[in-house]
């Protein structure tokens, strides 16, 4: 098979999109519920975090505006992983029905394909709280602002993205192995919420656990420190893009393994 | 006679349950992580607090609150709106209806055997542990009981709320955005991710008000007081059983109403 170009993969993924949002538009009401749920879901995020803070002012020498910034970072580099991957979920049924084997005997990349095929628009509106939570403790923090500060910040939210596109995609190849493999699914999901807290909580185990074998703490702590602490960024935090390509290349390659020995059901 | 028929649903439910022994295993592991998230986090909130107890809670019974708000979620969560809503898409629920039973008994008997699995395979495994890391701290006296007749209502409760918004899938035909809209207001309003002693004052009052905080804020507090007075024991207790009763009329109302308006596509 000859490779397609990425201009070619760029107009397939239009015209996907296209269809997904047609589609969804058919269910309009759907749509529109679930855009409210998701702003009910970052609202109430927000108001236990406000709580938490009303009657705690500082947590391990982190102040509010601090761990704001944290909890904006994180949302803003979950929306990848919400809008573009979000097809993930429904792996595991289609694998379970047989219908999986219709991706596997398309002419392009079926990693690529199975992903495009849905775009979820829900992830937009957890992006502009995000962002104005990002902006809002940026200001109040007083951190200044520079182009150099405004590329480092792009770089290190796809990096942490990439980490989180990584986990899931990792997490939803368990299907081609295990049944039942939503709560291997659920269970990096869950992550998300774990991210927004600094690593410096843990006991030295578990930071390394958190670093390493789960990496969580490369989801919002290690890369926001480029912006936060300036003057003292690990090591880790510069190393992080090239992490985060690495996480996200070694779950392709899981994923695309699962897929490759995908036997279907036989119907 | 009429017992057997809802208990053999109930030993159905079991076996189904047993057949997915990895995913509990997973979960356990999920839980576990969850565990000791919330133990570092709060750990180093009250290292940062100063003071050992803030709202009159202290540090432990903060820990034994959240973790069991937790185990509660898992064995209460019963994905009825999920059920609902999948069975009136598919048009499954032609069949539920012409069951000789009424659906809303069925499909709360039809999940009451996930009930004992996971009382024994997470509730009860998470209460030792907590007892146990917490040199128990968890009064074990009559609060036991009181505990348990709270849970009970907890539970119905739970189901009445769930089963009444998984009849609105049958108006709006969406699962996702209406079943997360419910999760979200319900476990911050029950206390389940903070525990409502923490609430600032307006909030807290409103809070009492609403039949969410009888699921989780309602049981906890009784277990967590080794020595109650009476009045605090009949008034939560009072409380639970208007709400179970309230709760338990409308959804039935609602169903009733409901199902002369039906259309299923299919079946």
């Amino acid at each position: 098979m000859k490779r397609k170009g990425l201009r070619f993969y760029a107009k397939i993924y239009c015209k996907i999109l296209a269809q997904d949002l047609k589609s969804k538009m058919s269910y309009r009401a759907d749509f529109i519920i679930s855009t409210i749920g998701m702003i009910f879901t970052n609202i109430a995020g927000f108001i236990s975090f406000w709580i938490l803070f009303r009657n705690f002012p500082s947590i391990n020498g982190w102040g509010y505006y601090e761990m704001l910034f944290l909890y904006g970072f994180s949302l803003v580099s979950l929306t990848p992983v919400q809008c573009f991957f979000d097809n993930n979920w429904s792996l595991r049924q289609h694998v379970y029905t047989g219908d999986f084997i219709k991706y596997c005997f398309r002419p392009i990349n079926t990693f690529f394909y199975y992903q495009s095929e849905i775009f979820d628009i829900k992830g937009l509106g957890q992006l502009a709280f995000g962002l104005i939570t990002l902006i809002y403790s940026w200001i109040k923090i007083g951190l200044g602002f520079t182009p150099l500060m405004l590329l480092k910040m792009i770089v290190f939210l796809i990096t942490a993205s990439l980490i989180m596109i990584a986990l899931q995609n990792a997490a939803a190849a368990t299907c081609f192995w295990i049944q039942n493999s939503f709560y291997v699914l659920d269970l990096a999901y869950r992550f998300r919420d774990y991210a927004k807290y600094p690593i410096t909580i843990f006991s030295p185990v578990f930071r390394f656990i958190f670093t390493f074998l789960m990496p969580i703490a490369f989801i919002a702590y290690y890369p926001s420190l480029v912006i936060l602490r300036p003057d003292k960024v690990p090591l880790l935090s510069w190393l992080s893009p090239i992490i985060g390509i690495a996480f996200f290349w070694l779950s392709y390659k899981i994923w695309m393994h699962g897929a490759k020995n995908y036997s279907g059901t036989g119907s | 006679m009429k017992l057997k028929k809802y208990l053999t649903l109930t030993r159905a439910g079991i076996i189904e349950a047993l057949q997915f022994r990895l995913s509990f295993l997973v979960m356990v592991i999920g839980n576990l992580l969850y565990l000791i998230v919330v133990y570092f986090l709060w750990k180093a909130i009250y290292a940062s607090a100063g003071t050992d107890v803030v709202n009159g809670m202290s540090f432990t019974d903060t820990l034994i609150y959240l973790v069991l708000a937790t185990a509660l979620f898992n064995f209460m969560e019963m994905y009825t709106v999920w059920e609902i809503g999948r069975n009136i898409q598919s048009g499954k629920i032609v069949l539920d209806l012409l069951k000789p039973m009424e659906y809303r008994k069925y499909l709360f008997w039809s999940y009451s055997g996930s009930f004992v699995t996971q009382f024994f395979l997470t509730f009860l495994p998470t209460f030792i542990a907590v007892a146990i890391v917490t040199h128990g701290a968890i009064p074990l006296g009559v609060n036991l009981i009181y505990f348990v007749l709270s849970v009970v209502m907890a539970v119905s409760i739970n189901y009445s709320i769930d089963f009444l918004v998984g009849t609105i899938c049958l108006y709006t035909e969406s699962i996702w955005g209406i079943n997360i809209m419910k999760q979200v207001i319900v476990l911050l309003l029950s206390g389940a991710t903070i525990p409502i002693a923490f609430f600032p004052e307006p909030l807290k009052t409103i809070v009492h008000y609403l039949p969410f905080q009888s699921i989780y804020n309602a049981p906890l507090s009784l277990l967590l007081d080794g020595n109650p007075a009476t009045e605090t024991v009949l008034s939560t207790l009072g409380t639970q059983l208007i709400w179970c009763i309230i709760m338990m009329v409308i959804s039935k109302l609602f169903w009733k109403f409901s199902l002369r308006q039906i259309t299923v596509n299919g079946g």
